[in-house]
């Protein structure tokens, strides 16, 4: 009776551990791909990726359609700023937060069709800051600490996708 | 004895707790998933009310996933209940899609894009070959096919990783879907896919 007990006793206390493993774990992966990252960029600074192929491995699933561009911040030190320019195709700014929640975003399609062309100029400032401190537009991160992936469509002429993401930036404000 | 025991029971209920978890992870997108024919999608793809066991799936095979408004996601690892498999060929039908823009992607097992010599790894919308009435077949298999070849191999993991029953999957993005995909993604027009042969 005694060991049926235990038994139930570690089948249930398992069952709900998995929960605190599946809460764990978004931020763990996030935290090996911050890690990572800095490694092979510097924070606050973007990063183009080369398109992807069978060699990239750092993110799964990667799509061989799009050219991405990543920013590793810290707001530690302040506030950020990011230009991008909006080319005419598929395009596309996400924040992701270290529980890997796209938190925030913005595109050039459908309503948000009036960007193209344009450069987008996003302040991006930390939990703690206050947003009416700033001007123009401004994005707050629940955490000090996350990722802004710009997405481009590489389909038809990828010159011009390219370019708009030279020409794009993201370093301190 | 009694630490030993308890220190036992500890390392017990860990190793249980990742069984369970990769066991949750890898039977799919979680209980808010909705099946569309052979696809299934969540609506709640990382968006931050995704709950915990879709935000521990999306960190494992879909990181870095945007929210269902910017686009979504439809995955594919079996047809009618039979697992994609490599010595099969799948013949995939379809025709144009209330989006921006569409792409189907073949991935391993491993969730990384399949080597393959021909580079290929996709189709979208624009670079597709169709028939004069805009529609499209997709031959998805091993070996070489007509137009429209999407070709699967080996994932590059080491096969002694693998856990899930499927070879690869496919994954179709549509890039702002438009509103039959956000309010009704169970019943939307999506391709077809077919189990045509098997060696």
């Amino acid at each position: 009776m005694k060991f049926l007990k235990w038994c139930l006793g570690i089948l249930l206390c398992a069952y709900l551990g998995q929960y605190l493993l599946a809460l764990a774990l978004p931020n763990l992966v996030m935290e090996v791909l911050y890690h990572r990252g800095g490694v092979k960029q510097a924070y606050n600074t973007l990063y183009i990726k080369p398109r992807a192929d069978e060699a990239s491995r750092e993110v799964v699933r990667p799509s061989p359609d799009l050219f991405y561009g990543s920013c590793i911040y810290n707001l530690a030190e302040g506030p950020l700023l990011i230009e991008a320019k909006v080319p005419e195709r598929y395009w596309s700014m996400q924040f992701y937060q270290m529980n890997t929640d796209n938190y925030a975003g913005m595109s050039n399609r459908r309503d948000e069709h009036y960007r193209i062309g344009t450069f987008v100029k996003v302040t991006l400032i930390g939990p703690d800051s206050n947003p009416e401190d700033y001007s123009g537009d401004v994005i707050q991160s629940p955490s000090q600490r996350g990722i802004m992936l710009l997405r481009v469509s590489a389909i038809g002429e990828a010159a011009a996708a390219l370019t708009a993401l030279e020409q794009s930036h993201c370093g301190p404000a | 004895m009694k630490v030993i025991r308890v220190l036992a029971a500890v390392l017990l209920i860990l190793a249980l707790s990742i069984f369970f978890l990769v066991r949750n992870i890898g039977s799919g997108l979680g209980a808010m998933s909705v099946q569309n024919g052979n696809w299934v999608t969540n609506v709640s793809t990382g968006s931050t009310d995704a709950g915990i066991m879709l935000k521990a799936t999306i960190a494992i095979g879909g990181l870095l996933a945007s929210t269902r408004e910017n686009s979504m996601y439809y995955r594919l690892n079996s047809v009618d209940g039979q697992a994609l498999r490599l010595n099969c060929r799948y013949r995939v039908d379809g025709n144009d899609y209330d989006a921006d823009w569409w792409s189907i992607t073949a991935y391993g097992w491993d969730n990384f894009l399949i080597p393959n010599p021909q580079k290929r790894y996709s189709f979208n919308n624009e670079n597709i070959l169709r028939s004069p009435d805009g529609s499209w077949v997709i031959y998805v298999a091993a070996e070489e096919q007509a137009a429209n070849w999407l070709p699967v191999g080996p994932s590059g993991a080491p096969s002694w990783r693998k856990r899930s029953g499927h070879n690869f999957d496919l994954l179709l993005r549509l890039y702002t879907p438009g509103k039959a995909y956000l309010e009704r993604p169970h019943s939307a027009p999506l391709p077809r896919v077919i189990l045509e042969s098997c060696s």
